[in-house]
């Protein structure tokens, strides 16, 4: 009796033909040739059933619907690998290290290039792929473009992406991985936290130690942190104000109003805990926001205590 | 093929440790819960002995397949919507042929898995859109010699895994 299994090399030959005579269109002379092989022993016969049966099954060409498959598995492929990369680090990654992804990351083999803004200054770039990043104030990223991913790595500050369609963009933060489709999104790099506002389209969000995907929707807020995902039931500010250089705020507390405007001067900017709770509407341009503090107690009753031209702080008025 | 005593034994001593193992990955109980119990299921079915001196790295190893194969799926299905949305309406699959779809892609993705990723791109040039080996290798940037090694190698590796545990 011959085996009952076919050795490797009866099943690499078995393959080398099937690929011969595939590639020259089963071309007759080829045909009989292997004819001959497989008749020269069982163990060849047996290799060429299974191998073809195998072929079959991994044949592609010829099923209905099947033309989205070779850009399904590609990109399924590169989520599963990524998420396989975030699961494995969990937990490890909240140290506070801003490179918990770099394992991931081999396919790019480096930071193509840093950009960044100072204290008051915004920046627009157009990404290679049309899609536009807006950075606000005193914030710096690194970008990472080849032909299978388009990372941008927010290291800190804020930046809107706007979003091509065609492929997803990747917007790594310290405290979670954003995949942005069609659409547009603002992600805030704060201390211990990351804020992402959704206005168009939706993000899906990547948590360290949570392999659970979160889908952010248009119109929300959400507070990424080492707890966890937190939905923002009121920002107080409309997050894209900036872009076009205003902040607009709705009933936002005083202490977190001078917390956003201290993002745009230098120096110490606070408020006494006796008038951190007063609400704030309006709207306020960037461009000065020395003026813009100046005007404060017009609005709300308040004074300001100013030690130096970089020392202010809002006190209740006496 | 273990004994149902054995299983029945690591169930009860192990099932809620496995169970928040998996939340803890899955960040959701009732994923926990199907997969804490596809995990004794396959465990039952296997035909070797349990190895039971370390019970809980055994059930671990057995379950991060679980959740691997969990996630792929997630990750077809999520790939496969995104990409017929590019496809005009009546174009579309039918509902039905979607799910042989995908049931056959994940076949596909459970057996490319371990690939080199150029390997594994030259198959699927090849099975999916029928490419010769020439335009493969223009495309890769890379020579016909490599191309015909990466698909052979490809189907070398999918044959292994399908025929292993046959004798």
């Amino acid at each position: 009796m011959t085996a009952a299994r076919p050795d490797a090399k009866a099943v690499k030959q078995a393959i080398q033909w099937l690929l011969r005579l595939r590639e020259s269109g089963h071309e007759p002379t080829l045909q009989q040739q292997c004819a001959q092989w497989r008749s020269a022993h069982h163990e060849h016969e047996q290799a060429w059933q299974r191998v073809m049966h195998l072929h079959h099954d991994l044949d592609l060409r010829c099923v209905p619907g099947a033309g989205l498959a070779l850009q399904t598995l590609e990109t399924s492929q590169q989520r599963l690998h990524r998420r396989q990369a975030l699961k494995l680090l969990g937990g490890v990654v909240m140290a506070g290290s801003a490179t918990w992804l770099a394992k991931d990351l081999d396919a790019i083999s480096a930071w193509a290039s840093d950009y960044a803004t100072g204290t008051g200054e915004r920046r627009v770039l157009t990404l290679p792929d049309g899609s536009l990043l807006q950075l606000n104030t005193r914030s710096a990223v690194d970008l990472a473009f080849n032909a299978q991913q388009r990372m941008v790595r927010l290291k800190q500050g804020e930046l809107m992406m706007t979003c091509n369609a065609r492929h997803p963009v990747l917007v790594q933060t310290r405290n979670a991985l954003l995949e942005g489709f069609e659409g547009r999104f603002v992600a805030y790099q704060d201390n211990d936290c990351t804020r992402v506002s959704v206005t168009h389209g939706k993000v899906a969000v990547h948590r360290p130690g949570n392999g659970q995907l979160l889908w952010i929707e248009s119109g929300q807020n959400w507070r990424l942190d080492a707890q966890g995902a937190h939905r923002l039931a009121h920002l107080g500010m409309d997050p894209m104000a900036w872009t076009e250089g205003l902040i607009v705020t709705q009933d936002m507390r005083l202490s977190d109003f001078l917390t956003q405007v201290s993002r745009y001067r230098h120096g110490y900017l606070g408020c006494s805990d006796e008038v951190a709770d007063l609400r704030l509407s309006g709207v306020f341009r960037l461009e000065d926001p020395e003026q813009l503090i100046q005007l404060l107690p017009q609005t709300l009753p308040v004074r300001l205590r100013q030690r130096t031209r970089w020392w202010v702080r809002v006190e209740r008025m006496a | 093929m273990p004994s149902n005593d054995s299983v029945q034994t690591l169930y009860s001593d192990h099932h809620g440790w496995l169970h928040a193992w998996l939340r803890s990955k899955l960040g959701n109980a009732a994923d926990a819960a199907d997969l804490a119990h596809d995990t004794f299921v396959r465990l039952l079915q296997r035909h070797e002995h349990l190895q039971l001196n370390t019970p809980r790295a055994f059930l671990r190893t057995v379950a991060r397949g679980l959740v691997i194969d969990h996630w792929r799926r997630e990750e077809l299905h999520r790939a496969y919507l995104e990409a017929l949305a590019h496809v005009p309406e009546a174009q579309s699959p039918s509902a039905e042929t979607r799910e042989l779809l995908l049931e056959l892609l994940e076949r596909i993705a459970r057996m490319l898995d371990g690939l080199k990723p150029k390997v594994r791109r030259a198959f699927l040039l090849a099975q999916c859109e029928g490419l010769k080996h020439q335009a493969i290798a223009e495309q890769m940037g890379i020579s016909v010699r490599t191309v015909e090694r990466y698909i052979a190698d490809a189907l070398y590796h999918c044959y292994v895994l399908r025929y292993e545990d046959e004798c």
